[in-house]
């Protein structure tokens, strides 16, 4: 390494260490907060169990918060949007190897469990710790999986614009139609009570959001995925 | 007792994180950035958050560290 | 010996340090390291420290986590759903940004032939 470059690094690794030590001290100093803090989160407990379901960060996900979901899952499909614009190519991949017998028999095998896996963890969400971003990951890790032990599978293209478009549009027009007949955008005008807590049907419309969700996030990874394994020499 | 597992699990996590920017060969540094990802599914869990813990455990440990290796096998076919 | 450990101000004042060690390490890698992919995992090492810091400063001993089952049904102590919803989107949003940061990185390389942000000058002069 130059002069320089040795001076430069040294400086800035003294100066984080020194930013760390500063820190650490104004913060062991500054520990006594009261102990009685009122949480915000208090007040949405309360009201949870007006919605009767079990999980309640499912409920304020999709609920409470369920307009920053709506802006989350556009995030994705931007990022899937500009992958697709510059990975994205029509011709052979000539990138993958022909991989063991051992590898095409065990993926073959293991394939349908990690996707059912992912859709109960999708389905359950508002009962126990998951819902539709988990479900939708591990769907598309199974697709992962395929996509690299068989040299001549590809995820079909129309397949994934249909999904991801029905759930794209059917997420906005639930939100609609609470808007129509409850005056409130995404509200809950399926029937909720509160004697259903822990049961499958419970909860209103929101395991069919959260099913929608993880839909769009599993059929968007899986093209994240396939655009970054499989891309062509010209494009 | 859940004092002293934060603590080994923040010794950890800092130790392999440090290693995991100073190593020359790439996938060795790729690997070790999975076992902050570890870490972090073991801190989220003893913390009291499963959601967010599965949450990591899945993309963290998943998908992230996954392209990473896909842009690796991409930038060492064209040498 | 143990017992020390478990008092809240102890487990907060970890979680502080760790946290913002974990954040400056980040930072070091990000102003030092030349490749490409390097800049990108310090810049992820970052974030899940910041998630770190954010769930470890409200952890409270005696509070469960947020679900309703069959021991436990009564919302009085629990631990705060709030931030927990926040941290879930901010982890995918960290991952998607990841994503097209690094099929930026690979287009770069298939044009040019460098991955090395020191010879990256074609917009000098």
């Amino acid at each position: 390494m130059s002069i320089k470059r040795s001076l430069a690094t040294s400086t800035i690794s003294g100066f984080a260490l020194s930013a760390t030590l500063i820190l650490t001290f104004l913060n062991v100093l500054l520990q006594n907060l009261p102990t009685s803090v009122s949480r915000a989160g208090d007040a949405l407990l309360q009201l949870n169990s007006q919605e009767g379901v079990a999980n309640v960060v499912t409920t304020v996900v999709v609920y409470f918060r369920g307009f920053d979901t709506l802006g989350e899952i556009a995030v994705l499909f931007i990022a899937s949007l500009g992958l697709g614009l510059m990975l994205g190519s029509n011709s052979k991949c000539d990138i993958k190897a022909e991989s063991n017998f051992m590898l095409k028999t065990a993926s073959t095998i293991l394939f349908p469990i990690i996707m059912l896996y992912g859709m109960y963890v999708m389905i359950y969400g508002h009962l126990s710790p998951g819902g539709g971003f988990q479900g939708g990951v591990i769907i598309a890790s199974a697709v992962l999986l395929l996509l690299i032990s068989h040299k001549e599978f590809e995820v079909p293209h129309s397949l994934i614009v249909l999904l991801e478009t029905l759930a794209g549009v059917s997420y906005v027009l639930i939100g609609l139609i609470g808007l129509f007949t409850l005056d409130i955008f995404l509200g809950n005008f399926l029937p909720h009570d509160i004697s259903q807590m822990g049961m499958l049907l419970s909860g209103g419309i929101i395991p069919i959001i959260y099913i929608i969700v993880g839909i769009k996030v599993g059929s968007e990874m899986s093209m994240i995925t396939q655009n970054l394994i499989k891309r062509g020499e010209n494009v | 007792m859940i004092g002293f597992i934060v603590l080994a699990t923040f010794i950890g996590i800092i130790i392999v994180s440090f290693a995991a920017i100073i190593q020359p060969k790439l996938s060795d540094s790729i690997i070790l950035f999975m076992g902050v990802g570890l870490g972090s599914v073991v801190l989220f869990f003893v913390f009291g958050a499963p959601d967010v813990a599965l949450t990591e455990a899945v993309i963290g440990a998943g998908i992230s560290s996954l392209i990473f290796l896909m842009a690796l096998k991409h930038l060492k076919a064209q040498k | 010996m143990f017992e020390y450990f478990n008092e809240p101000q102890t487990i907060k004042t970890i979680v502080t340090i760790g946290s913002m060690t974990l954040f400056f390490i980040g930072l070091f890698g990000l102003l030092t390291q030349k490749h490409f992919i390097k800049i990108f995992m310090s810049i992820a090492i970052m974030e899940s420290s910041i998630f770190l810091f954010f769930i470890g400063n409200i952890f409270n001993k005696d509070f469960t986590a947020p679900i309703i089952s069959e021991g436990f049904s009564t919302v009085t102590k629990m631990n705060d759903p709030i931030p927990q919803a926040m941290i879930l989107t901010a982890i995918v949003i960290g991952m998607a940004v990841l994503a097209l940061g690094v099929s930026f990185t690979i287009e770069y390389y298939r044009l040019t032939g460098n991955t090395d942000i020191d010879k990256m000058n074609e917009m000098r002069y």
